[in-house]
């Protein structure tokens, strides 16, 4: 009888040492899963968002919800149901152990410790020892690190401080959030009565209880057509409308990074139904350039042959608060250079800081104006030696503002102080032209100006214009502009190269070749680079080994560029199309037209995105 | 009997159905439909409290009776087997005097925290019986104890070095539970009771799963949670190394048969011992002023070490997570959004209220990771201090501190033996 009960218990045992295995797995596997949020789910979602009239999309996503639901609970079942198989389990073993060792007295075989107490104590305080000193290595270790790790960051802050207010000197610029915060508080101190501002958090309480006064239980949608103010259901006191914490205050974002902190970002719109659409306004001259935003600001700028204009609109209305013309500006040319039709006269995208905003045309012509609309300083740089018109795009450092002027025949990178014009360095460059833009990017710990052109991408110090790093790469008409993340810095030219480069040292990390954009530029985050081609391919590298993870076969040229922002990337289509992929798999979670030619690169604020049309500047706002 | 008892016991774990809540989001209604309040009738628990102080007191007083007077573990057993049906099963293995530490220091930094008279009760009534009869509490009155004693089949014994280099765990287990409990971050014996789940028949599947590898182990080695991890047990250890009252194996003398100290599965039987050893009387002497020397150093060192880590700490605070996780999603704007991220968003959470909070959280977590530090750093010097004394017995003594109080060495005394032989025959 005994055998039996030994043979059963090492069945037994055997068995739960299996079924708790099993059931480790399972519950690992429990813990990983959201079945609502699959990736079939967030795309039929999203597709419903834009389509809420198809009712066949909506019973499929209800029947999937409902299947998601059952195949989760029935996984959940069969766990609990394991769980109970194996308390069952555990219960036949001790049940079994018990029988088999019944009427065995409990004495061990053999003493295990020593006969001598103390040189059991002897061993136990040695052990203890061992064991307390490796805490305490440990702890130590961990503390060091994170006092290192505090005192880096704490560094890096104050040099953001001190280089907003004295640029000149500076080396550092505003790259991430932090920088951020700490330049928007800086410049908050400078110009309190200015309506700027640019900041990290985006608190949506401080958005509620800053928002316009409205009729109790009324809901507040605002829309607005050709710049006038339309009340739909409620009274606006549009004075009363709170600052934007989130800033996009160059091409493609801050620093030009191709990313952006907004959230709550609406993925579907319809210009015709307005539709998330807050506003839409005429843009009084045409341009190419994109949207910038600061405080309640957007800024973009126009041309014809006739003037040359910057303009500022109410973000939260659309309304055209102040115009700034380019004029009278010494050594400006009579006549307007020969520029092609998809270039234009004003191609560059304007930079602000907060309290001033710059602009720049295909005349040379470079005007900076602060919050209210006044005309602080111009100056002409130079007419530009471009047989397609220049379009780099501006770029502001603190008080910097760094221009890329990459002509036919002069080649060089200015750095003028915003407040007056003056320049503070100025570096020539070896490069032929090239219509890229600059970027700032966070390079072994510190910030850099990263310049992309014909034949290299190179590296600067944004303070004095040193220069860092630069790698040979780039050949024919270099109209992208690069991205980093990560420490990285990636560029890519149609008929050159898509590389990555080591952002510490300029070495060359992976080179690739399989899709390569032509106009618009390189977005990137520590794990994917995200490139948009003219001829319609769409793809994510691999940050670290450029291998092409993903890409996609849109069949429509793209000269937008791809923006990073709330977990999506944003892409807009020649034709208006508008392409939203999920950021961590590069998935196409939704598609649309906006029915409007689409060549700049929208801007995003807290909720917001600026999008310029040909035709129109529009803003979308997720209704609530 | 103790077969009986015990196959009743699995037919009554088996036969025993209860449903966990399943925690899962609602469906995404759009129709705009409004789901109706969920109302709780409030429990009727006031009687059942007062049962369970009654139980505990009464349950904790048979004890010393089956321990002091009979020398019989059949007692202690019964008692054990009615503690897991009525405090863990019946009663779901709430509250318990382990996790009521939490509630005793939290209503000590609290003020508008009101500490239930009941739950302080079930706090001070074990460590009150400690002190007058050692730890009768965890003879066969705590659900988690009399679960693992009822379980133990066969000792395997591990090595007395092992087994006490281990035993610095449960303070310091003890240390992070004062820690989070005045930080009111959470409850950690609550999160990390490996039986409660057990008890329940439901709730988080990894810690049922590591309460079955518990009593698996407790199938070999004597009860292992509440030796190497039992936070109340520390703490009892201390009260009971004072008490009134010391157990004693058998009322005739000892004959240093050695069959108790082979018997007991939680290495409480200290052997008879001569106090010279083969070192140096100078040496010994040295150490021990060294260790005592190294006391205030190494409660020092663990007040600054675990100081130290006072910010890593306090993410176990849910305001600070999230506030970390908030910080982390404007760094990385790319990473999908957490869900107490868009939670917070969408409740109209305010960014600088919330960092007020977190500031204030951190405050506090600077001044109790030291006082944890300090706390383990002493308990670790302590225990240096005291492995370097030399003691001499010249029979089996029980060690009141870590005897438990199963009643095993009883039965296998032959003192015992006699007298119960001795009583049948007059009888």
């Amino acid at each position: 009888m005994r055998k039996l009960y030994r043979n059963t218990a090492i069945v037994t045992a055997v068995f739960v040492l299996a079924l708790a295995s099993m059931l480790g797995v399972s519950y690992y596997q429990m813990q990983h899963v959201s079945p609502l949020e699959s990736e079939v789910m967030e795309t039929l979602k999203a597709l419903n968002e834009s389509n809420d009239e198809n009712q066949k999309l909506q019973q499929q996503i209800r029947q999937l919800d409902l299947l998601s639901r059952k195949a989760y609970f029935v996984q959940e079942g069969q766990l609990k149901t394991g769980i109970y198989l194996l308390v069952g389990m555990v219960t036949v073993l001790v049940a079994c152990l018990a029988l088999y060792y019944k009427d065995t007295k409990n004495l061990p075989e053999k003493e295990l410790d020593p006969i001598d107490e103390w040189m059991t104590k002897s061993h136990a305080r040695k052990y203890l020892s061992w064991a307390a000193g490796a805490a305490a290595l440990v702890g130590i270790a961990v503390f060091i690190f994170q006092s290192v790790g505090t005192k880096a960051l704490t560094a890096q802050s104050d040099d953001v401080e001190d280089k907003s207010e004295m640029p000149q000197e500076g080396t550092e610029a505003v790259q991430d959030s932090l920088q951020e915060i700490a330049l928007a508080q800086a410049d908050s101190l400078k110009a309190a009565s200015k309506r700027e501002q640019s900041g990290n958090f985006s608190s949506y309480a401080e958005q509620k209880q800053a928002r316009p006064k409205v009729k109790a239980d009324s809901t507040i949608i605002v829309k607005i057509d050709s710049a006038k103010v339309v009340e739909t259901d409620t009274a606006v006191v549009a004075e009363e409308l709170p600052e934007l914490k989130i800033a996009s205050k160059a091409f493609r974002g801050n620093n030009s990074s191709g990313t952006s902190s907004a959230r709550g970002i609406a993925t579907s719109w319809n210009l015709k139904s307005k539709k998330n659409i807050l506003w839409q306004s005429t843009v009084p001259k045409h341009g190419y350039n994109s949207p910038v935003i600061t405080g309640h600001n957007v800024f973009i700028t126009g041309a014809d042959e006739q003037a040359r204009e910057l303009y500022c609109f109410d973000v939260w209305t659309g309304e055209l608060k102040w115009t700034v013309k380019a004029d009278g500006i010494s050594g400006s040319p009579s006549s307007m250079p020969k520029v092609n039709d998809d270039t234009g006269l004003a191609a560059s995208t304007v930079a602000t800081n907060g309290s001033e905003v710059a602009a720049i045309f295909a005349t040379g012509d470079v005007i900076c104006a602060n919050m209210d609309g006044k005309r602080l300083w111009a100056k002409n740089i130079g007419l530009p030696d471009n047989h397609y018109g220049y379009a780099s795009s501006l770029l502001m450092f603190g008080n910097i503002l760094i221009i890329q002027y990459q002509n036919n025949s002069d080649a060089r990178i200015l750095a003028l102080n915003t407040k007056n014009g003056n320049q503070i360095w100025s570096k020539a460059t070896k490069d032929k032209i090239a219509w890229s833009s600059p970027i700032i990017a966070k390079l072994g710990g510190k910030s850099t100006l990263v310049v992309m052109g014909n034949p290299a991408i190179a590296a600067y110090n944004p303070g004095d214009g040193a220069e860092l790093w630069r790698v040979d790469c780039m050949s024919g008409e270099v109209g992208s502009s690069p991205a980093s993340a990560d420490g990285l810095v990636f560029g890519a030219s149609e008929y050159a190269t898509c590389i990555a480069i080591d952002g510490a040292t300029g070495e060359t990390l992976w080179e690739a070749s399989d899709y390569l954009p032509e106009c618009s530029s390189l977005a990137a985050t520590k794990d994917f680079v995200f490139c948009a081609t003219s001829y319609g391919m769409v793809c994510a590298y691999d940050a670290k080994t450029g291998e092409v993870k993903k890409e996609h076969d849109l069949t429509t040229p793209f000269y937008s560029s791809p923006v990073v922002v709330d977990g999506k990337v944003y892409l807009f289509s020649n034709s208006g199309k508008v392409y939203i992929f999920k950021s961590s798999t590069f998935d196409l979670i939704t598609s649309f037209e906006t029915g409007e030619k689409t060549f700049a690169t929208p801007a995003f604020t807290d909720g917001m995105m600026i999008v310029r049309t040909d035709e129109s500047l529009y803003c979308v706002k997720r209704e609530k | 009997m103790r077969k009986r008892g015990f196959i009743i016991l699995i037919g009554v774990l088996s036969s025993l159905a209860v449903w966990a809540e399943a925690r899962f989001p609602k469906p995404d209604f759009t129709s705009g439909y409004q789901y109706p309040v969920i109302l709780h009738g409030a429990p009727n628990e006031m009687f059942w409290n007062v049962v369970d102080i009654v139980m505990l007191i009464g349950m904790m007083s048979l004890v010393v009776w089956g321990a002091y007077r009979k020398r019989s573990r059949a007692v202690i057993y019964s008692l054990s087997v009615v503690s897991v049906l009525y405090f863990g099963f019946f009663r779901s293995g709430c509250v318990c005097s382990v996790g009521s530490i939490q509630n005793v220091v939290l209503s000590l930094v609290s003020p508008d925290y009101h500490l239930p008279w009941y739950v302080l009760l079930v706090f001070l009534l074990p460590i009150l019986f400690a002190l007058l009869f050692g730890r009768v509490f965890c003879a066969g009155v705590c659900p988690l104890g009399a679960l693992q004693e009822l379980v133990n089949i066969r000792n395997f014994r591990l090595a007395r070095s092992v087994s006490v280099a281990l035993s610095v765990i449960p303070w310091i287990y003890l240390a992070f539970t004062i820690l989070y409990a005045a930080t009111r971050s959470q409850f950690l014996i609550c999160r990390l009771d490996p039986f409660v789940g057990i008890f329940r028949l439901g709730g988080d599947m990894g810690m049922i799963t590591f309460g079955i590898g518990l009593l698996l182990m407790s199938v070999f080695i004597g009860r292992p949670f509440c030796r190497f991890l039992c936070p109340y047990g520390a703490l009892l250890s201390v009260f009971s190394s004072l008490s009134w009252k010391k157990l004693e194996i058998t009322p005739r003398g000892c004959i240093n048969c050695a069959l108790c100290g082979m018997s007991c599965p939680v290495d409480a039987i200290r052997s008879p011992q001569s106090s010279r050893t083969g070192e140096e009387r100078r040496k010994g002497v040295n150490r021990i002023i060294l260790f005592a020397a190294l006391l205030p150093l190494l409660t020092m060192a663990g007040a600054f070490l675990v100081g130290g880590q006072s910010d890593a700490l306090s993410l176990a605070h849910k305001d600070v997570y999230l506030y970390e996780l908030l910080l982390q999603q404007q760094a990385r704007p790319d990473m999908e959004v957490p869900l107490e991220v868009e939670t917070f968003n969408a409740l109209g959470g305010n960014i600088e209220e919330l960092k007020a909070r977190v500031d204030e959280v951190r405050l506090d977590y600077r001044f109790y990771t030291r006082l944890a530090g300090a706390l383990i750093g002493f308990i670790i010097g302590f225990k240096l201090l005291k492995l370097s004394l030399k003691r001499s017995r010249k029979t089996y003594e029980v060690s009141s501190a870590h005897c438990t109080m199963c009643g095993r060495c009883f039965s296998y005394c032959p003192q015992n033996i006699n007298i119960k032989k001795h009583e049948k025959t007059i009888s």
